[in-house]
C-alpha cells in the first residue's frame, strides 16, 4: 500500500514546518508532498532549507489547482491511497492511519475527517456552522447521502478517486462540490470523527465579502453536478 | 445624417480598420481575432455610405429611430463578444491550470533526479 499526504500550503510560513514534523512522526508510513501555491513568502525556502519533499506550482493556482497537482502526482506515481492535509496547523496527523484502517477496513472510496460527529475540538464559527449544514442538507438532498462535515480540508482518497480527481477537480472552494462527484460516481464515502485545531497561522481565504460567493458558487456547482450524466 | 458627419464616421473607421490592419501585420493580433473587428467595421462602412440600406432596415424592423437599431445591434454585438471571451478565458484558465501543474511536476522530477545523483557519487 502506497500511501501519500498531500500538504498544500500557500503563505504557511509559520506553520508549514511544524506540519510536516507532525505528519513525519505520527504516519510514518505515508509519503508526504507539499504543494506550494507560489506563495509570496518564504514557504518554499523553509522547505528547501528543511529538505521538505516539494512540488512548487510556478503560477499561484488558488486551493483547487494546488490540491488537485497532488492527486495527479498520487495517480501517476501509483499511490493507492492521497490523503489531504492543509499546512497551517488545523488538522491532527495522529488521525491518518485510522482514516487509512477505515478506508480499508470498510472498503470505502473516500474518508473524510469531520468535526461534527462528535462535536469535540474547534468547530468553526457560528454562522459557518450554518453554512455547512445547510451543504450537508443539500447534498443529502441530490444524493440522499449524509455527510456532516462536507467542507472538510482533510480527506482522504482510494486509488478510484485519486483517478477522478487527477482528471477533474474545482478550482476554487472545491470541497462541498467533489464530495457530490464522488457520491454522484457511485463511490462509498465515510466519516472519521476529528478534532481540528482553530487556525494558528495563516488566514482564512474565506473573507465575509467572499462567503456569499462561495455559498452562491457552490450551491450551483452541487446543482450542476447532480444533473449531469 | 448629413454629409459631413457621415465622412467623419468614414474617416474614423477607415483609420481603425488600417490599425487593426497594422497590428495584424505587426504580430501584435491574431488574425483570427481581428477577423470579426474588420467584420464589424467593414459593416458599419457600408452603412454609413448607403444610409439607403439602414432607411430601409429601420421600417423593414419597425423600429422609429435608425439610431435606436444602431444601439441594439451594437449592444447586440458586444454581448456577444464579451460571452465569447469569458468562454475562451474560461478555457485558457483550465490550458495554464494544466501546464502551471505540468511544470511543477517535471521540475520536481528533476530535483528528484539531482538529488539522487548526488547520494550516488
Amino acid at each position: 500500500m502506497k500511501k501519500l499526504v498531500i500538504i498544500p500550503a500557500y503563505n504557511e510560513r509559520g506553520g508549514i514546518e511544524r506540519t510536516v514534523r507532525d505528519v513525519m512522526a505520527c504516519a510514518p508510513d505515508f509519503d508526504y508532498v507539499v504543494v506550494n501555491d507560489c506563495s509570496t513568502d518564504d514557504t518554499l525556502e523553509i522547505c528547501r532549507k528543511n529538505n521538505f519533499h516539494v512540488i512548487n506550482l510556478p503560477v499561484n493556482l488558488g486551493i483547487g489547482g494546488g490540491v488537485q497537482t497532488g492527486y495527479v502526482y498520487a495517480w501517476r506515481n501509483g499511490y493507492d491511497i492521497a490523503v489531504q492535509f492543509d499546512g497551517d496547523g488545523q488538522h491532527n496527523a495522529r488521525y491518518l492511519n485510522a482514516m487509512a484502517d477505515k478506508l480499508e477496513n470498510e472498503r470505502l472510496d473516500m474518508v473524510i475527517g469531520s468535526r461534527y460527529i462528535k462535536k469535540e475540538g474547534f468547530q468553526s464559527s457560528g454562522i459557518r456552522r450554518i453554512g455547512i449544514r445547510y451543504f450537508t442538507s443539500l447534498i443529502k438532498l441530490v444524493t440522499g447521502k449524509k455527510i456532516t462535515d462536507p467542507t472538510s480540508g482533510m480527506r482522504m482518497a482510494g486509488r478510484d478517486v485519486i483517478g477522478i480527481y487527477a482528471k477533474n477537480y474545482p478550482k476554487d472552494y472545491p470541497e462541498p462540490e467533489s464530495v457530490v462527484t464522488i457520491l454522484k460516481a457511485g463511490k462509498q464515502v465515510g466519516e472519521l470523527p476529528v478534532q481540528m485545531n482553530a487556525r494558528e497561522e495563516g488566514i482564512s481565504s474565506i473573507s465575509p465579502r467572499k462567503s456569499v460567493y462561495y455559498m452562491i458558487k457552490v450551491s450551483l456547482a452541487i446543482f450542476i453536478e447532480a444533473i449531469r450524466r | 445624417m448629413n454629409l459631413k458627419l457621415q465622412i467623419i464616421v468614414a474617416v474614423v473607421i477607415l483609420l481603425a480598420l488600417a490599425g487593426i490592419a497594422n497590428m495584424v501585420r505587426r504580430e501584435t493580433l491574431d488574425i483570427k481575432f481581428a477577423l470579426s473587428w474588420l467584420t464589424v467595421g467593414a459593416l458599419v462602412l457600408v452603412l454609413d455610405i448607403f444610409p439607403g440600406i439602414m432607411n430601409y432596415l429601420v421600417h423593414l424592423l419597425g423600429i422609429e429611430l435608425p439610431v435606436n437599431m444602431m444601439f441594439f445591434f451594437g449592444f447586440c454585438f458586444t454581448l456577444f463578444l464579451v460571452f465569447i471571451l469569458t468562454v475562451k478565458v474560461s478555457r485558457q484558465s483550465e490550458q495554464l491550470k494544466r501546464l502551471t501543474q505540468e511544470v511543477a511536476l517535471l521540475e520536481e522530477r528533476l530535483m528528484k533526479g539531482e538529488s539522487c545523483k548526488k547520494k550516488d557519487e
